[in-house]
């Protein structure tokens, strides 16, 4: 089989975070997860809070932490606009477990729905969320 | 011989003092170069999602979203002005300032409310001395604003836009033309203006798109992200905008001391010439009187 590839760029607003030849992206969308092999149909779709799978090539993964964005796929490129990525390596498992405990701190005290309760447990999910990814290195 | 000390005491003041702006300038210099840098690297997102924006406009038709939607009352106004934490930024703030209250004056004048809220110690400062009413103040904003800085901002107007608490939304922020010029100008926000989401019409819009879950979901979570965008980009050009003011303005701190310092010199050496010829005449005239 030619090995095929696509190109993928992964983008913040802070920064271009991965550029570069895969051969498959799997991403976290709400609606369940979206795999991207090459020469995949046009496609826009929002992605939640969860992981971003690149296939570099066969048995090599990155690992990629999304917290909100939207996947665009074009003919010969597919491009990942993320509110906010991290590769599981830069990942500061100190700091996601202390966002953990505020955010469950928070949970317990404020007073169910409202504003901020709904803000905690969006916290809590990214923070487990850089947790879970964090252990893939 | 009491002159000649002093000038000597000035100069070695004027002197530190050019030491400290040179620094200044130097340091600005640096942090311009980052700020710029961290622009260019927000361009790609932001023109990624224009393309997106306007691809998607030609599926959705626009109008719906509350955030599109143009107030049929316009009654009040929210101003944000963005200015900096720090002085020594020559003109800066000032502009700023100045520039919002000729907007407010101009609101005023259109009998149309106004919300203010300020980014920045320095316009915090100004307005709450002059006694404004300040909704928001926002402080944190350093040398690198953070995207949650700006996601705070918009969510809080979006907030207020959507349950018309407010009609138009303004940004007032220094623009960063260039190194050497920075210019305060105004930036509306909201409502999200239609030629941006229509984007570029000479583009063909591919209609074979797969939308998950759907367009007008698509739209309706782009559009909140769009607009934290643009807050951010607002941010960030102040940031620059700063950096940029202080170097002219520390530039012209330290040039004006160099100035100084040398004339200072020349007077000092005039001053020791004058004290010399007097002493030696002194000499003269005491050995004259010998005779």
């Amino acid at each position: 089989m030619v090995d095929k590839f696509v190109m993928c760029e992964v983008v913040t607003p802070e920064r271009i975070l991965y550029s570069g030849n895969v051969k498959m992206v799997v991403a976290h969308g709400i609606e369940g997860e979206i795999g991207v092999l090459p020469l995949h149909a046009p496609l826009v779709a929002v992605l939640g809070v969860g992981e971003l799978r690149l296939k570099l090539d066969e048995n090599k993964y990155e690992y990629v932490a999304v917290h909100k964005g939207y996947i665009q796929v074009l003919e010969d490129k597919v491009i990942i606009l993320a509110n906010f990525a991290e590769f599981a390596s830069e990942i500061d498992i100190k700091r996601a477990k202390e966002a953990k405990e505020r955010a469950v701190k928070e949970i317990a005290e404020v007073q169910k729905e409202g504003e901020d309760y709904y803000k905690a447990q969006i916290d809590l999910e990214k923070a487990e969320n850089r947790l879970r990814i964090s252990k893939r290195v | 011989m009491a002159r000649t000390r002093e000038i000597k005491r000035r100069i070695k003041s004027i002197d530190n003092t050019r030491q400290i702006t040179r620094t200044m300038e130097m340091v600005a210099g640096a942090k311009i170069r980052k700020s710029q840098e961290r622009i260019e690297n927000s361009r790609p997102y932001t023109t990624k999602m224009m393309e997106v924006l306007a691809n998607l406009s030609s599926y959705v038709k626009a109008g719906k979203h509350p955030l599109l939607e143009v107030h049929e009352k316009q009654e009040r106004v929210y101003v944000l002005s963005i200015t900096s934490n720090r002085g020594l930024c020559g003109a800066f703030n000032t502009n700023i300032i100045r520039k919002t209250e000729s907007i407010l004056e101009r609101e005023k004048q259109a009998e149309r409310e106004v919300v203010l809220s300020v980014a920045g110690q320095k316009g915090i400062n100004y307005f709450k001395y002059r006694g404004y009413e300040l909704l928001s103040e926002y402080t944190e904003i350093g040398d690198s604003p953070k995207f949650e800085d700006a996601r705070e901002i918009a969510a809080k107007v979006m907030e207020m836009y959507i349950n018309h608490e407010v009609d138009k939304v303004l940004i007032i922020f220094n623009h960063f033309k260039s190194v050497m010029d920075q210019r305060p100008i105004e930036y509306n926000i909201l409502p999200i203006e239609k030629d941006m989401t229509e984007g570029e019409k000479e583009r063909v819009v591919r209609d074979d798109y797969i939308f998950e879950p759907s367009p007008e979901k698509v739209l309706y979570e782009l559009l909140p992200t769009y607009v934290e965008t643009l807050v951010y980009r607002t941010l960030m050009e102040s940031v620059a905008s700063e950096h940029g003011a202080r170097r002219t303005a520390m530039k012209a701190a330290s040039d004006n001391a160099v100035e100084m310092i040398g004339q200072l010199t020349r007077t000092f050496n005039r001053a020791r010439q004058a004290q010399i010829t007097q002493e030696i005449s002194e000499i003269v005239g005491g050995a004259e009187a010998l005779k």
